[in-house]
């Protein structure tokens, strides 16, 4: 009895069953088809009578031709019989709603021109109907796939860890002119010297020569910070660079690609500079690059991918010349080139390359590329490409994709190599340069102008410049030119800022 | 208690099920009144392609009476306000039905869940 009422009130169309997806979808789809397929139905029958008017006009023409006709006149449903057809131009015609009037044969016409007008009307009207359907039922088809997990569509997922830091970095943002969120972040650090944001170069005051490295440190660091919320800012102002990403999302299934949010990239750096703070500069990450946050395909439906701020990004290809294409190899190095080239970079507010459109700091994360081992790295950022709108990541889906594999497998290898060794911070440079130094030459062939970018002078390593300028110059030029080949002969090692190296050197 | 439950339920869904059939009666009718109002349309505009010469007749039955050009005219215009009127009636009161049907529904809704929670107890007690 329980059932009979259940299914009377399935029947009124009451109880609404919970309908699973799917089938919600299918029967979404069934009405679209329905309802077109009813539209081509009447279309065909209006178009039917619009020829029958056609021909009727026609028929109107030539009718007053004769004054009668010989003919042969139905009698009946089953017998014709020879007459004749009179009066010729005049007709009785149905009006409508039992309406008659006689007319001739011209006027007839007219009349039948303006019902053709009607019919022409309803036409067009259901074709809008039709396309606007069709339209519908492409879209469900299309929904279906971007929940049913079957399309190209991912979902980005970040799992915020660490609510603190992106509360600073919002926070950051947020209060942009009086900004005071490193305040925490400074009270961690053993020296706490400035509180304010803006003297990021440091206005070292009286210390001592340790004190001072210290104190460079953390300004770096602070440096970082700051440049990650400028690109935040910025690239939340910079709407091209998602599109593309996205490209590359997909085609980097690893999932922890930055490109797809160049502010989760972003982002990525400022929370693990500041874990690795305490650490000392450069090789403090393995820990935090370890942390493989990104799955795919976490069961909602989508793939998903679950970025973090502090996954690591396996192969981003990022733009930061006429179509050359950087691959990251290392996140340590990336970082140090990241707080070297900001350094450098940031003593002048815009860089002197205008050509490449720097017009903050984040932008020299993007325009200062380090070359190690023949890889260009990008130094934070992947998604400031300053020519993203030439080449952007699509270069990377015609070219890369091939390569893409090799590159993550190599990515990976030398990854987990460096992590090995990456344990301490002060003295990272030689290392591990020539596992990722290897791996990318097997990925060889770039195409032009998607290859290694080439540094010319391993800067920091070698020998400490206390210039900031300079030393980031050469670099752009270099990539500008560099095409596929000289990949192995100059890369440093190891990025560390110039004043650690000059530390480090006159320790 | 299941089973009083059961009847009201009963009661109310064939309720609800008249109304349903209601409203679409009321639909129909008026889809009826739409294409007659379209039809009139038409009559009123080739009746203005006409001139005094032509004569107009209109059936009644079986037979074509003769009409006057203005008479039809008026004719027509008069029976399309009479359908553009009816056509409004009938939409008041299908909001009408609707709100009924809507209010309906709403009973049946609860009264099942009622149900359900009843039979719930007595398989419990059971």
């Amino acid at each position: 009895m329980a059932s009979t009422i259940h299914d009377q009130m399935a029947a009124a169309g009451k109880v609404k069953r919970s309908k699973y997806l799917p089938q919600g979808v299918e029967r979404l789809k069934e009405e679209h088809r329905k309802v077109v397929k009813d539209c081509r139905s009447q279309f065909e029958h209006w178009k039917k009578v619009e020829n029958d008017y056609e021909s009727l006009q026609e028929r109107l023409r030539t009718l007053p031709d004769k004054l009668s006709y010989d003919i042969m006149v139905p009698f009946g449903p089953l017998a014709f019989m020879p007459g004749k057809l009179v009066h010729t131009n005049e007709l009785t015609v149905l009006l409508g709603d039992n309406w008659f009037a006689k007319c001739s044969a011209k006027q007839a016409d007219a009349l039948v021109e303006h019902r053709k007008k009607h019919v022409k009307n309803t036409l067009d009207d259901l074709q809008k109907v039709m396309k606007n359907f069709q339209n519908r039922a492409d879209f469900t088809d299309d929904l279906e796939k971007l929940t049913g997990d079957t399309g190209d569509f991912v979902d980005i997922r970040e799992e915020v860890i660490n609510e603190e830091e992106v509360t600073k970095a919002k926070h950051r943002l947020a209060h942009k002119a009086n900004s005071k969120p490193k305040q925490e972040y400074l009270l961690d650090l053993e020296e706490d010297k400035e509180k304010k944001e803006g003297d990021e170069e440091g206005t070292t005051g009286v210390l001592s020569e340790e004190e001072l490295w210290a104190r460079l440190d953390e300004l770096e660091r602070q440096e970082e910070l700051q440049d990650e919320r400028y690109r935040l800012d910025s690239t939340d102002t910079n709407g091209e660079d998602t599109t593309s990403s996205s490209e590359e999302e997909k085609e980097a299934d690893g999932g922890s690609d930055v490109q797809v949010n160049g502010h989760q990239k972003e982002n990525g750096w400022v929370p693990t500079s500041i874990t690795s703070q305490m650490n000392g500069t450069n090789g403090s990450h393995p820990e935090d690059e370890e942390e493989e946050d990104c799955d795919e395909e976490a069961g909602n439906g989508l793939p998903t991918i679950y970025f973090s701020h502090t996954a690591e990004f396996k192969k981003v290809r990022i733009n930061t010349g006429k179509n050359t294409t950087l691959k990251f190899s290392e996140r340590n190095e990336q970082k140090a080139q990241a707080k070297r080239k900001k350094k450098s970079g940031k003593s002048n507010g815009h860089s002197p390359h205008e050509s490449y459109k720097i017009t903050s700091p984040a932008d020299i994360y993007r325009v200062f590329v380090d070359l190690v081992n023949g890889e260009p790295i990008p130094r934070k950022s992947i998604l400031k490409s300053r020519s993203r709108e030439n080449s952007v990541c699509s270069d990377t889906s015609e070219s890369s994709t091939a390569d893409f594999e090799e590159r993550r497998a190599a990515f990976g290898r030398s990854w987990s190599h460096d992590d090995a060794t990456h344990s301490d911070t002060s003295d990272g440079i030689t290392e591990e340069e020539s596992p990722t130094g290897t791996s990318p030459h097997t990925n060889g062939c770039f195409e032009a102008f998607t290859s290694t970018v080439i540094e010319k002078d391993p800067l920091p390593c070698s020998i400490p410049h206390l210039t900031i300028a300079p030393p980031a110059l050469p670099t752009i030029p270099e990539r500008k030119l560099e095409e596929v080949g000289p990949e192995a002969p100059q890369e440093p090692p190891k990025w560390m800022s110039k004043f650690k190296a000059t530390r480090l050197h006159q320790k | 208690m299941a089973e009083a439950i059961q009847k009201k339920l009963q009661a109310e869904l064939e309720k609800y099920q008249q109304l349903q059939k209601d409203v679409s009666k009321s639909m129909s009718a008026r889809q009826k009144l739409e294409a007659q109002l379209t039809e009139n349309n038409i009559v009123k505009e080739e009746l203005a392609l006409l001139d005094i010469q032509n004569t107009v007749y209109k059936l009644i039955g079986p037979v074509l009476v003769k009409q006057d050009l203005d008479e039809a005219k008026a004719t027509v215009s008069k029976r399309l306000e009479y359908i553009n009127g009816e056509i409004q009636r009938y939409e008041t009161l299908l909001k009408e039905m609707e709100r009924k049907s809507e209010q309906h529904r709403e009973v049946l809704s609860s009264l099942q869940q009622e149900y359900q929670r009843a039979q719930g107890q007595a398989v419990g007690k059971v």
